[in-house]
């Protein structure tokens, strides 16, 4: 009877994402699952069973898809066989259709690794079902309020949901107070990353950061340096608490235009160099998480960097394309410190000369409140304004520009279009040498759509890239 | 005013290190920018727990709203404070008060639980904890100072605010507004404003930024304030009115 309902349930969810494929309607992630767990709720757990070598789960707020691209791109390149939901489908539906998509009705197809990224929301139903092997915590911003009410209730969430797992193993961010706390909170054991003091740190804590106070005690948190946002060297004076020794840590960070380097130093005393095809320290993190993890599956420290360095970043994380000589970056955008970080790639880039296109959307994907602008620094692109031209798109095009304007911003400079193909079309053949789009979640995809149809994917190997910065 | 000397305005940012969340500091931004944009200078003072501060020295006081820890956190220390706020008040002081902001100068939130949690006291009003959260687009027609217009923001609260002899600020037009019964959005005192409204409120209707910008200007001289091109702000709430009201 059980395989019975298995079988109608991959049978239905098969023939849904041939049929949405067909369509051509959207990315067709949700639906398929749905039908599925409908027809059988044990959908995910019997399937998750069959994973050879066991699942790993990367949850937190920001590079939730970079990571588990990242870790899925070592483990495959070391030979294995990996089910990835590569779509960033985090919820229990994508995860689900995920699994009916892959696996076929004879379990013919036998999978070492399952590596899936899940929303922190969905966390606790998720890893129920799959009973990860290690689940990967990237970090704690504030995201999307409106669906899932405040940071501290998300947190306890995941954390409740780990108090109930037993043996499982988690690679957790020493740097963020938040994601550290997990460790001790749980009682599970961690593997801990982090990037060393560097000479990018500051000593002031950033506007919009999120955790100012102790998880354990509540006393207001000390820090000797920043990396951004919360991220940083910090200690509790109440009860002791403080950043973990890194048993993986990144040191002397190198930001190039499109890689970043450094050389990672392990607890035990040895050390090996890191480059990673990706812009940006919040990408040096993901990478240090996805490289924690494939060390924690006993890979080779040398051969998982080697791996990790063919690494190709996903739809909309800083992906490169050419529109006649013109280098074009489209980039996801989501909370205010993943813009921050964005924002950061813009004024490096703008040296040239510079057209921007922000493309803001308020569907439930996005969080349908768009106050988080205003927690978004964009002030410090007024220094630069000269180099740079503005197109506002997408459902609130018009706040977009209102919050550039009171960042400074000459009216003049800001465009409103709400059409996304003729914004695109506007940065592709705007003057300046360069030109970013930066997107929130459902305006991704038409986005990438429009841009790919225009412009080529770039697909030069990373290390003859020229430096941007 | 003595000619060739710019006026300066005192803006009071109410715990900025604690309740930094919900874009609230574009209240400060919007105020800062529309005096900056009049050639009136300002100056912030950021007040923390602990700091101490002159209420009456101040031409605009802001306190937003936070997640609950912190909103504990600022009203223990707001309590000691409590007399001289009062006083700047009813000496017509403008202030804005936003979400956890606004309930917490009422006279105390009741949670579902039925646990009482005292307020300030200063304005007639009190707040219940809702079963659900009144989350989503709002607009609500204001009449201030003898214009009348629709804002728009979004909220995002538990709370169900009712008010005692105090004037609402608006009628809700799409949206929950105070409590999501009887129609009405945030309340008045004064020079007091108090909203639900997140997005955050005074850079998308800047006709309220105005309206406290005149009132600390007419305490201190008599000039008169500069208009200013409002179109991007215009389009931005006409956009959310279409949405919400089809016109």
């Amino acid at each position: 009877m059980r395989k019975a309902r298995l079988f109608m349930a991959l049978f239905a969810a098969k023939i849904l994402v041939f049929i949405i494929k067909i369509l051509g309607r959207g990315k067709g992630t949700a639906l398929p699952g749905r039908v599925a767990l409908k027809i059988y709720p044990g959908l995910i757990s019997d399937l998750s069973s069959r994973i050879g070598k066991g699942v790993i789960v990367v949850t937190g707020t920001n590079g939730k898809t970079t990571t588990n691209n990242m870790i899925a791109r070592i483990l495959e390149a070391g030979g294995c066989r990996v089910l990835i939901n590569r779509e960033g489908a985090n919820l229990i539906t994508g995860i689900a259709t995920a699994f009916a998509r892959e696996m076929d009705f004879l379990n013919s197809r036998a999978f070492d690794y399952a590596c899936l990224e899940v929303d922190e929301a969905a966390f606790p139903g998720v890893a129920s079902r799959v009973r990860p092997r290690c689940v990967v915590i990237t970090n704690f911003f504030r995201d999307q309020l409106d669906r899932y009410g405040e940071l501290d209730r998300t947190i306890a969430l995941v954390r409740n949901a780990l108090k109930e797992m037993e043996g499982i193993r988690l690679v957790l961010n020493a740097d963020d107070p938040l994601v550290a706390q997990m460790g001790r909170s749980t009682g599970l054991q961690s593997v801990f990353y982090g990037v060393a003091e560097h000479g990018g740190v500051t000593s002031q804590g950033a506007a919009a950061r999120e955790a100012k106070f102790c998880p354990f005690c509540g006393h207001e948190l000390a820090y000797r340096y920043y990396q951004y946002s919360q991220l940083g060297a910090y200690g509790c004076p109440g009860c002791g608490f403080s950043r973990p020794d890194p048993d993986v840590e990144g040191t002397s960070p190198r930001r190039g235009g499109s890689f970043t380097q450094c050389r990672v130093r392990f607890r035990q005393g040895s050390s090996v160099s890191l480059e990673v095809p990706v812009y940006g320290m919040y990408n040096l993190y993901n990478a240090l998480a996805a490289y924690s993890t494939a060390l924690l599956l006993d890979m080779d420290p040398q051969r998982a960097a080697v791996f990790l360095k063919g690494y190709r970043p996903a739809t909309g994380r800083m992906e490169r394309f050419d529109y006649r000589g013109k280098q074009v970056y489209l980039n996801l955008v989501k909370n205010p410190t993943g813009f921050n970080e964005g924002i950061g790639a813009l004024v490096e880039m703008s040296d040239g000369g510079l057209d921007v296109m922000i493309a803001i959307n308020d569907n439930d994907a996005d969080g349908r409140d768009i106050s988080w602008l205003w927690d978004v620094d964009f002030e410090i692109l007024a220094d630069c304004q000269d180099r740079i031209n503005f197109v506002c798109s997408g459902l609130r095009a018009e706040e977009m520009a209102l919050r550039l304007k009171y960042a400074g911003i000459q009216e003049f400079r800001l465009m409103v279009e709400s059409d996304f193909n003729e914004a695109v079309s506007r940065v592709l053949n705007g003057g300046a040498g360069k030109a970013c789009i930066l997107s929130t979640y459902t305006a991704l995809w038409p986005v990438e759509r429009i841009l790919s149809g225009y412009a080529n994917r770039d697909q030069t190997p990373a290390e003859y890239l020229p430096h941007v910065s | 005013m003595p000619i060739g000397i710019r006026p300066r305005l005192n803006i009071c940012h109410m715990y900025p290190d604690l309740l930094n969340l919900y874009g609230d500091r574009g209240n400060i931004m919007a105020y800062r920018m529309r005096c900056l944009w009049r050639e009136i200078e300002v100056t912030i003072h950021q007040v923390n727990i602990g700091d101490s501060v002159d209420f009456e020295r101040m031409d605009f006081i802001f306190l937003g709203g936070g997640s609950d820890r912190e909103q504990n956190l600022m009203a223990a220390d707001l309590v000691e404070k409590s007399g001289a706020l009062q006083a700047a008040i009813e000496d017509g002081v403008p202030l804005l008060a936003i979400c956890g902001g606004y309930q917490l100068l009422g006279k105390y939130y009741k949670t579902l639980a039925g646990d009482v949690i005292p307020g300030l006291g200063l304005l007639d009003l009190y707040t219940e904890g809702g079963e659900t959260r009144l989350i989503g687009n709002v607009a609500v027609e204001v009449d201030l100072g003898g214009v009348t217009q629709r804002i728009t923001g979004f909220e995002n609260h538990s709370g169900r605010t009712h008010l005692g002899r105090l004037d609402p600020l608006g009628k809700v037009l799409a949206g929950h507004g105070n409590n999501g019964r009887d129609g009405m959005e945030g309340a008045r005192y004064k020079n007091v404003i108090c909203s639900y409204l997140h997005g955050p409120m005074l850079p998308k209707n800047p006709f309220i930024t105005d309206y406290l910008i005149a009132c600390a200007v007419k305490r201190k001289w008599s000039i008169p304030l500069k208009p200013l091109n409002d179109s991007i702000e215009m389009s931005a709430t006409n956009v959310m009115l279409k949405r919400l009201l089809g016109n």
